[in-house]
């Protein structure tokens, strides 16, 4: 059944892209901009899992990351972090901060529907 | 992922791309003036971070490979191991123009095109490596130009680019135990809806949809001019109540049509820092750039015509204006040169000024120099006016430069900015201080579709004219026309407050119908007379009706009729009928009274000559026959003298005088001009001296006799209409009242042709 996702990126390109993707088999896609934006969505809206790029004005993936984790409610909501090969120390930063998984950016339709697959199943 | 969204896709990366790239210039030039703080720095590597990560999931894998390498550099600077110099903004700017290259390329011709950038990439890796050695991923970059660099090492599934860290719940607890009751998120789903749009709180819409929106909003202006017209006729007040709301709302809507197509003018000036950038390093001076007003709004095609002005009157700013640090030095000013851009709002017109605090405009130096170049005669060059000659620089063929250099004279100059400005309707200003500063001062109108103008009629047909070039309205009635409007040899002026206004009969202009035609049918009633300007200078066009202002529609020209130099372009009336809109410096120059002839005739003519231009000069004024006011320039005056009658002699049937052991022939004026009566000297009743005006050219001299002399003074005299009558070359205002200039030369060659023998 589709499920509603959070994809949150600066790059409004990736997030379309994202978007396109996972609609394609069915499911529900919100947009925001950074993580600031996305914490609102999240006070409004139900959300099954969240696609987060880590760097963003405002508020990065990472301190988004925390915060969310900081909600009792929100403890156990699955958050992939795009992470980019030139940063490896990120990875290890995001899951510090409560990621679920993360995915290198670039990447490609295919590995988002796995990684998504993967997570919600 | 289907093809058609891919397209989509990168076209929407390239709009962002480009919108990063031109904030990214911005920004390195804000750090090369010493605002590297963390936000900034931030905000630059983010910008290619984003451009790196879409180009890579988009398979852009050049401009990928590209921007990884930017992006390992200003990672490093971010973090403050290298500081931000300015060779390491320098190459970043090189770095910004080879992306932006690969992304006109994508756009152009769907690929990355097939420069080679590994100089570039070299010297961004080296940047890397010298400054205190730097750590990682400094030999990865020029691999990075064919392939995205190998994934860093990590745990799990590497391959597949993706994983999970296997660390507590992550999916079994089924999502939101949801404590705050489920219509609580129900309540504010509306709310949210405007939240998680913030992203999409702005839209891009195309450029040719705003155009047909306001195309189509124009239409509907029309329409609801000629339903208002059409409810005026009628008494029904429910119609003429539907009538207003269409107004009102029609108006609004107009207003937020036109608003849509406003654009900052900082999308313009966003250029200027990195053109001033490079230009002064070119050049060698030293140069601020500051901006006032960036948010200033005007319509979006009116800032497409302004920016290749704008950048022009920068270059030369730069160029010209400014000087070198050492000049400046000497001159006890500041090393750096200062250029000020300033915008605002002022009577419906956006304001542009362009000040430099540089040498200033030398009034002399453009003299001579438009004195070599021809483009003004000695003679012109030395009447002409402190600001007159100011605005030389902005005559057709004039440039200051000593040489053409590669940074401004490129065979455009002044003239050909001033054009552009006046196509869409916009004035440029130059005020200068020697020494001190140059200001350009543009006017522009904020929109170009809808105007408001003023509905005149002529022979029974319409027309527009822009309000900007109007400047007042004068009716006459039937005996002001007579005490006020001096029909001087064929050509009427009207005396308004003292100058003289030349008049345009638009009949006469449009139709080409003899000018006695008209002004026998306008002189038996008032006539209306529109007081306009164009290109500086007044003249009054006389219509058979005045209507109302109206906002108008401006339709262009078909072909046919685009060469027609009297109108702008078309639009429709309220009753659906076609109205011309006229172009006033069009219809001045078909009238000739502000055109090129003009200038040519002065250039041509001698100082005394007759013809509409400001000219001081010292005058003699006298009377003939009666009460016949007329004038000689003094610099053809002799002497003075009274002579006895009874001194009159004979001579081949001739009247002379004996006068300083030779012989002057006497003419009388009266009886070579208009008007005049040929009784003789001997005649009459009176006994006082003749009064005689001599004029000499070289051996020869000749006795002009008037009834008296009256006064000598100075004035500036507007000499306007040439005479085709013999005697006079024309007439001005000369203490308040219009006197003929005397033309000695016609009048001698009729009376007294031995005086050309040599």
């Amino acid at each position: 059944m589709g499920k509603t996702i959070l994809t949150v990126d600066d790059a409004s390109t990736i997030r379309k892209m994202v978007s396109y993707t996972l609609k394609e088999k069915g499911h529900e896609v919100v947009e925001a901009a950074d993580g600031s934006q996305a914490l609102d969505v999240l006070q409004a809206k139900q959300v099954d899992l969240i696609l987060s790029d880590i760097n963003m004005p405002v508020m990065d993936g990472l301190e988004m990351t925390r915060q969310i984790r900081s909600q009792p409610s929100n403890r156990s909501l699955p958050i992939i972090l795009l992470t980019t090969e030139s940063e490896p120390a990120k990875k290890a930063e995001g899951k510090a901060a409560g990621a679920t998984g993360w995915i290198v950016k670039p990447f490609n339709p295919n590995q988002l529907l796995a990684i998504v697959d993967k997570v919600l199943n | 992922m289907n093809e058609e969204i891919q397209k989509q896709l990168i076209k929407d990366h390239l709009i962002e791309s480009f919108e990063g790239l031109e904030q990214f210039d911005d920004l390195l030039l804000a750090i090369e003036e010493g605002r590297n703080d963390s936000d900034t720095l931030n905000k630059i590597f983010r910008v290619i971070h984003t451009i790196k990560g879409t180009s890579g999931c988009l398979g852009l894998n050049k401009l990928e490979g590209v921007a990884h390498v930017g992006e390992n550099l200003l990672s490093q600077v971010r973090e403050g191991q290298i500081p931000a110099t300015k060779a390491v903004t320098s190459e970043l700017l090189h770095l910004s123009d080879a992306l932006r290259e690969m992304l006109t390329s994508v756009e152009q011709h769907d690929n990355e095109g097939d420069t080679d950038y590994t100089n570039l990439l070299k010297k961004l890796g080296e940047l890397q490596s010298n400054p205190e050695g730097s750590h990682e991923s400094t030999p990865g970059t020029l691999s990075a130009e064919t392939e995205p660099a190998t994934p860093a090492p990590a745990p799990t599934d590497e391959d597949a680019g993706f994983g999970l860290f296997d660390s507590e719940p992550a999916v079994e607890a089924p999502p939101t135990p949801a404590p705050q009751a489920t219509n609580a998120p129900e309540e504010k789903s509306s709310s949210e809806e405007t939240k998680s749009s913030v992203a999409d709180s702005v839209i891009r819409v195309r450029v040719e949809q705003l155009d047909k929106l306001m195309n189509l909003v124009g239409e509907l202006v029309l329409s609801r001019n000629q339903i208002l017209q059409y409810s005026g006729q009628f008494q029904d007040d429910s119609l003429s109540v539907a009538a207003q709301r269409l107004n009102i709302i029609t108006t609004e809507l107009q207003e937020s049509v036109m608003k849509a197509r406003m654009q900052p003018i900082g999308n313009v000036w966003s250029k200027f820092p990195r053109i001033v950038r490079d230009l002064s390093g070119e050049l060698g001076k030293k140069v601020l750039l500051k901006m006032e007003g960036k948010e200033t709004e005007l319509d979006r095609t009116i800032i497409e015509c302004i920016k290749d002005p704008l950048t022009h009157i920068i270059r030369n700013a730069i160029d010209h204006g400014l000087e070198n640090p050492d000049q400046r030095d000497a001159a006890a000013k500041d090393e750096t040169g200062t250029l000020l851009l300033k915008a605002f709002h002022e009577g419906g017109q956006v304001n542009i000024e362009i000040t430099d605090d540089g040498r200033g405009l030398n009034p002399a130096k453009l003299k001579e120099k438009a004195l070599e170049k021809g483009v003004i005669t000695p003679n012109h060059a030395e009447r002409m006016g402190e600001q007159e000659v100011i605005n030389l620089i902005f005559a057709p063929g004039f440039s200051t430069a000593a040489a053409i250099t590669n940074v401004s004279g490129r065979g455009v100059g002044m003239d050909v900015v001033k054009t552009n400005i006046e196509k869409i309707g916009g004035s440029i200003d130059v005020i200068t201080e020697l020494g001190r500063r140059t200001t350009f001062r543009i006017k522009i109108p904020l929109t170009l579709a809808i105007i408001p103008a003023l509905i005149v009629q002529s022979a029974n047909e319409r027309f527009s004219i822009p309000q900007v070039s109007l400047l007042e309205l004068v009716r006459l009635e039937e005996e002001q026309i007579k005490a006020d409007i001096e029909i001087i040899y064929g050509s009427p002026v009207y005396r308004l407050r003292g100058n003289l206004l030349p008049l345009v009969y638009l009949n006469e202009v449009l139709e080409g119908s003899t000018s006695s035609d008209s002004q026998e049918e306008s002189q038996s009633e008032s006539i209306n007379i529109v007081v306009l300007q164009a290109d500086g200078k007044q003249f009054g066009l006389v219509v058979d009706q005045i209507h109302d202002t109206e906002e108008i529609v401006v339709k262009p020209l078909s072909k046919q009729l685009k060469h027609i130099k009297c109108f702008a372009g078309a639009t429709i009336m309220g009753d659906g009928k076609v109205a011309l809109i006229l172009d006033v410096l069009g219809l001045a120059q078909q009238a000739s009274v502000i055109s090129e002839a003009q200038e040519q005739n002065l250039n041509g003519a001698d100082s005394n000559q007759a013809a509409s231009e400001e000219d001081r000069q010292t005058y003699l004024l006298f009377n003939v026959h009666g009460d016949g006011r007329m004038a000689l320039p003094l610099n053809s005056v002799a002497r003075l003298e009274e002579i006895p009658r009874e001194n009159i002699e004979t001579a081949s049937a001739k009247e002379v005088v004996q006068y300083r052991g030779q012989i002057l022939p006497l003419i009388r004026v009266s009886s070579h001009i208009p008007g005049g009566t040929t009784s003789t000297f001997t005649e009459g009743d009176n006994t006082l001296p003749l009064q005689v005006v001599v004029h000499t050219t070289g051996e020869k001299s000749v006795g002009l006799v008037v009834d008296s002399i009256n006064d000598i003074v100075e004035e500036t005299v507007t000499v306007s209409r040439k005479s085709d009558q013999t005697g006079i070359l024309g007439s001005a205002v000369i203490q308040d009242k219009v006197v003929d200039l005397l033309d000695i030369e016609g009048i001698l060659k009729t009376a007294e042709p031995s005086f050309f023998e040599a």
